[in-house]
């Protein structure tokens, strides 16, 4: 079974997401367009994967609770949790790493976690584009310690990314690493001049910050006959790492 | 010195040139867009090769005057049209930033 799959959303809690991205619109998007299986990935904070979680299971999408989390090093990394605490606990040590820099909302957009029904529930004080003291290797034990899976994110922009910030992908835990635009997989080696991917599986999804781009790049997740859910309702990690890792590698046999 | 004396000391191209030329005070070189949001002083230059238009988001949180954009690193749009809003200028030029920094530091060094 392939499960359509977009991994990469921010809502309304993001300054740099528009105000109407409630959950409860992005869920009412994804639904629309045949998403199955989708992400909450706000600036360095879980506060509406709450409302997420609500609005997923009015419209019949699987939910994984995630943040857009920045390191030290200015790397975006997709931090995915099964279960709602789990996000809200790495977004809290987040938020204890990052600068005492307030956010400007007038200027920069508006911070706010909102309930299902699109009330505003609160605002975050600290501008959350900004860096949490802490190494992307230190942030990767930390999301896979809370039992999540830790994805690299447009891994091909120049902003961000592995790329613009270190210049190659390192080695790490990496689930899979998310690009713009998936590269030929050819079996060639890439060539000069051309992202080395080093045989990660990639994937690629929305980073929607407006709900017409909702879904856009969405991907194929092959499950495999493997249950996508585990007892307890939530997203089971080890068939979802086993299904990322099913998606196209270039260079694998190299590793 | 304002921004357009700032353009013609470096002889750098003006790639956003907002109506008003503002009065700068100070510089912080820096690619790290987290260490340019703690320390850069308000109404100074960032000088620096990270063209894209989050360095406008960090130039805007500490009232940068301008950013000078290092090697011609070439600028998209979406920069510059969030530079003119926020009315921050963008300069660009072949140099790098250890050569910028030293044209910029005898006339922008506290008290001179």
């Amino acid at each position: 079974m392939t499960v359509r799959t977009d991994l990469h959303l921010h809502s309304c809690l993001s300054p740099c997401g528009d105000l109407s991205m409630s959950p409860a619109k992005i869920a009412e998007a994804l639904a629309a367009r045949g998403v199955q299986l989708a992400a909450l990935t706000d600036h360095n904070s879980a506060l509406n994967c709450p409302s997420f979680a609500d609005a997923c299971a009015q419209r019949g999408i699987v939910p994984l609770f995630g943040i857009e989390a920045q390191t030290r090093e200015e790397c975006h990394v997709l931090c995915l949790f099964p279960r709602v605490d789990q996000a809200l606990a790495l977004g809290e040590e987040l938020y204890a790493l990052m600068p005492d820099v307030p956010n400007v909302p007038e200027r920069m957009g508006d911070q706010v976690y909102v309930d299902v029904d699109e009330n505003i529930i609160g605002e975050v004080e600290k501008y959350l584009v900004a860096s949490a003291d802490l190494g992307l290797e230190d942030l990767a034990a930390r999301a896979l310690a809370l039992g999540g899976l830790v994805i690299p994110a447009h891994v091909d922009r120049p902003a961000f990314s592995l790329t613009s910030q270190l210049g190659f992908v390192p080695d790490g835990p990496w689930d899979a690493l998310e690009l713009v635009r998936m590269p030929p997989d050819d079996g060639q080696p890439p060539p000069e001049g051309r992202l080395d991917t080093r045989g990660y599986p990639l994937i690629t999804s929305s980073d929607a910050h407006y709900l017409e781009h909702v879904g856009r790049r969405a991907f194929d997740l092959d499950l495999a006959g493997d249950a996508l859910l585990g007892p307890d309702g939530s997203v089971c990690v080890e068939a979802m790492r086993a299904a990322l890792a099913r998606r196209p590698a270039p260079g694998r046999r190299a590793r | 010195m304002n921004t357009a004396e700032l353009a013609r000391t470096l002889n750098a191209a003006r790639v956003c040139a907002p109506e008003v030329d503002r009065e700068v005070a100070g510089a912080y070189t820096s690619d790290l867009l987290s260490d340019a949001m703690a320390n850069a002083p308000e109404n100074g230059v960032l000088v620096t090769i990270q063209a894209h238009k989050n360095t406008v988001a960090v130039a805007t949180l500490r009232d940068l005057a301008a950013i000078v954009i290092c090697n011609n690193r070439p600028i998209p749009d979406d920069m510059i049209e969030a530079a003119r809003s926020e009315g921050i200028a963008i300069l660009q030029t072949a140099e790098d930033q250890f050569a910028v920094s030293g044209r910029l530091y005898p006339l922008l060094r506290a008290g001179s």
